[in-house]
């Protein structure tokens, strides 16, 4: 046993020495890799990541040029090359570099480059430390004597080239190719992270420069415009803004608390109808133009702004259903207000400046008429009436009775001029009475038919008490403006027909025509002022666009609604409501 | 390169001709993978199929597909209608071109050797 346990101690001494050589020799591997992932690691732009290529490949090889061709823009297919020179290189030495590197580039199936055009576009980056440590002249060789190009691979897309080049022949070793292939993958991964960084950094460097672009475009707008996160507090505001809401002594520093909680701890009135809006966006509406006043002084025309707000919704979902907060729009449109109320009270002057003689002529128009009907209903007695008929005085009476229409249609207008300007300007006053609305319905349609021969006007009450408390003489123009349209735009005539009935605690009349009707598209803007339906079928009539303003304004101010149902081609019906008497709150004057 | 005496006319001879020569591109991509790794070596061997597509047309299948991923019912399908001495040309003129790659990256330090080892290869094929 002796001699055995002799052999395998001897045996087992060898296998601890072998694997220490093996051992050794592995450490000694993975110190060399650790330095090399360290030094590219270490390296944060492509001049430092040639700094640790040479300094590594110096390690295994003495050469005397690398270089590394870049792709730098994959889609324009434009290159980079950067020439590392160990030690000063003559000019043909160079030339027969870009030739290797042309012909390998074609190899790796990089697009077509010349030698002529890598020359134009090479960058010679010469390491002061090392590149200029052996000489300072360049050497006298001027051909290639061995070289290697090895491919930069990333994720298994080659990315460039590393070619090294050497005067003398076979300095490159096959045994060292894996590990010059290695720490050209280290070189790459290297690149493309600087690469990365530059992009990332272009990028920042650009949505900055975009982000300052558009403080400038939003600082500089006139209008006001503020943003507001989900909670409605005011996330960011441009100068106008801040300095329309400085005016209601708004804590802008704190811009976490919605604006709701601000609005109601302060005393401008208006900044809680502004969070009204913001709080419509959030729920997802669109409000375009809302008129605020928000100055409370005695001023003629106060501050007053246009508010348009819309919900910001969240880019990242495709659905873009979540708001993320609203962005609005404050306009000051104050000058535009006194604009307007000058030219209300101009017309507001002229309206009654032209009353007066207005009346004058009505008066003088109806005086004639009666004495000519005087003189001929004495004349009849002695001629027949055929022969009446030709007599001058006929002839004056029929001009005289055109004379009054129209004198009567121009008091109409100028009427509903003067009742433009009250309304415009809160100035509306109602004289409240209690009256029958079925009487109210019966004389407009009985005044209606005079002058509309062609129409039949049906009035249908369906309800047995019609008593009402309010203005009657408006009621009246409500329903004559809206006859009066019944007829103008049905013009074949036919058939108008007038229902009241009873809803609860209000009285609905609705007036239907047969005419030419309204599309639905203009729905919304045919109570507006001076609104004028514009299409073929409504071109021949004439009119200001007046009435409707008008009977609206009168309707809202009594309590009640007022809209319309309508196709194009079969006809109109408008309908409004009446509370039967006044709300809280509508005081009737004194 | 390959050794003669065999009935050219026949699809049997295409077949072993093809079969041959991507054995031999096997080779190649064997060997140089070590060294140069799989995209270079896919990229020399598809590059050059790219550059001669234009004489040889029927090399266009190497260039969308992966040469490893060649099966003899794809040999079948791709070059059935390639005459045997044009197919045995094209394909030996794609083994020089990757050779004049393999010299243009690494000069004379894989190419001669690998050479040798194909030469033999194909004059061992029957």
């Amino acid at each position: 046993m002796q001699p055995q346990q002799k052999v395998t101690a001897s045996a087992y001494r060898s296998l601890i020495g072998q694997n220490g050589d093996r051992l050794a020799a592995l450490r000694q591997q993975m110190d060399f890799i650790n330095t090399i992932g360290k030094r590219f690691v270490a390296a944060i732009d492509r001049f430092q990541v040639h700094r640790a290529l040479l300094s590594t490949l110096q390690d295994l090889y003495h050469f005397s040029a690398c270089s590394i061709l870049l792709e730098e823009d994959p889609i324009e297919l434009t290159f980079q090359l950067s020439i590392i020179p160990s030690h000063p290189l003559n000019q043909a030495f160079i030339a027969a570099m870009m030739e290797s590197i042309a012909r390998a580039a074609e190899v790796i199936d990089f697009p077509r480059v010349t030698a002529d055009e890598l020359a134009l576009m090479a960058y010679l980056d010469a390491p002061d430390d090392l590149a200029w440590s052996d000489s300072a002249t360049p050497s006298a060789v001027t051909g290639i004597g061995d070289f290697l190009n090895i491919p930069l691979t990333v994720e298994n897309r080659i990315i460039g080239m590393l070619s090294l080049f050497d005067e003398r022949e076979g300095v490159f070793d096959a045994e060292l190719l894996q590990l010059t292939t290695m720490i050209a993958d280290y070189a790459a991964v290297a690149l493309e992270n600087v690469r990365l960084r530059e992009r990332e950094r272009a990028l920042w460097r650009d949505a900055e420069m975009e982000r300052q672009r558009l403080v400038l475009i939003i600082n500089s707008m006139a209008e006001g415009l503020l943003i507001t996160n989900e909670e409605g507090a005011i996330t960011s505001l441009n100068n106008s803004a801040q300095h329309l809401l400085f005016q209601a002594r708004l804590p802008l520093e704190e811009t976490s608390t919605p604006l709701r909680r601000l609005a109601a701890f302060n005393e401008a009135k208006w900044l809680t109808d502004l969070a009204d809006i913001i709080d419509k966006a959030l729920a997802g509406h669109i409000i375009m133009g809302h008129e605020l006043v928000a100055d409370a002084s005695d001023e003629a025309v106060p501050l007053t702004l246009s508010i348009s707000a819309a919900p910001l919704y969240d880019s990242r979902q495709s659905m873009q259903t979540r708001i993320l907060g609203v962005v609005a729009v404050l306009n000051d449109i104050t000058s535009h207000k006194q604009l307007e109320k000058l030219k209300d009270e101009f017309v507001s002057i002229v309206s009654h400046e032209l009353r007066t003689p207005l009346t004058t002529i009505k008066g003088y128009t109806q005086h004639l008429i009666r004495r000519i009907e005087r003189r001929l209903r004495g004349t009849s007695a002695t001629l027949p009436a055929n022969a009446v008929a030709e007599l001058p005085e006929s002839y004056d009476l029929r001009s005289l009775n055109i004379m009054q229409s129209q004198t009567d249609h121009l008091e109409r207008l100028v009427n509903d001029l003067l009742d433009l300007s009250r309304v415009q300007w809160g100035e509306l006053n109602l004289h409240y009475s209690s009256f029958y609305l079925a009487d109210v319905l019966a004389e407009s349609v009985r005044l209606a038919q005079i002058s509309a021969e062609q129409h039949t006007i049906f009035l249908d009450i369906d309800t047995p008490d019609s008593k009402l408390v309010a203005d009657k003489l408006r009621i009246s123009q409500v329903v004559g403006n809206i006859l009066d349209n019944a007829v103008k735009f049905s013009p074949q005539g036919k058939q108008v027909t007038v229902i009241l009935k009873e809803q609860g605690k209000e009285f609905q009349v609705s007036i239907s025509d047969r005419g030419i009707g309204v599309s639905p598209d203009f729905f919304d803007h045919i109570f507006e002022r001076f609104y004028r339906v514009r299409n073929t079928a409504s071109r021949q009539y004439s009119g200001i666009g007046m009435g409707l303003f008008i009977a609206k304004a009168i309707v809202e101010a009594h309590g009640g609604g007022i809209w319309l149902s309508s196709n194009p081609g079969t006809g109109s019906t408008f309908y409004f409501t009446l509370p039967k008497v006044p709300r809280t709150g509508m005081l009737p004057a004194v | 390169m390959l050794s003669g005496g065999a009935d050219h006319s026949s699809s049997v001879y295409r077949e072993k001709v093809t079969q041959a020569y991507l054995q031999a591109i096997h080779t190649i991509d064997d060997r140089v993978t070590p060294f140069l790794g799989k995209a270079t070596t896919r990229v020399l061997v598809q590059g050059s199929a790219r550059r001669l597509a234009e004489t040889y047309p029927f090399l266009h299948f190497l260039e969308k597909m992966p040469y490893t991923d060649v099966s003899p019912s794809v040999v079948h399908e791709q070059l059935g209608g390639v005459v045997p001495a044009q197919l045995a040309a094209g394909l030996d003129a794609l083994l020089q071109e990757c050779f004049a790659g393999l010299k243009e990256l690494t000069g004379n330090l894989i190419a001669p050797h690998l050479l040798e080892e194909v030469r033999r290869q194909l004059e061992q094929t029957p």
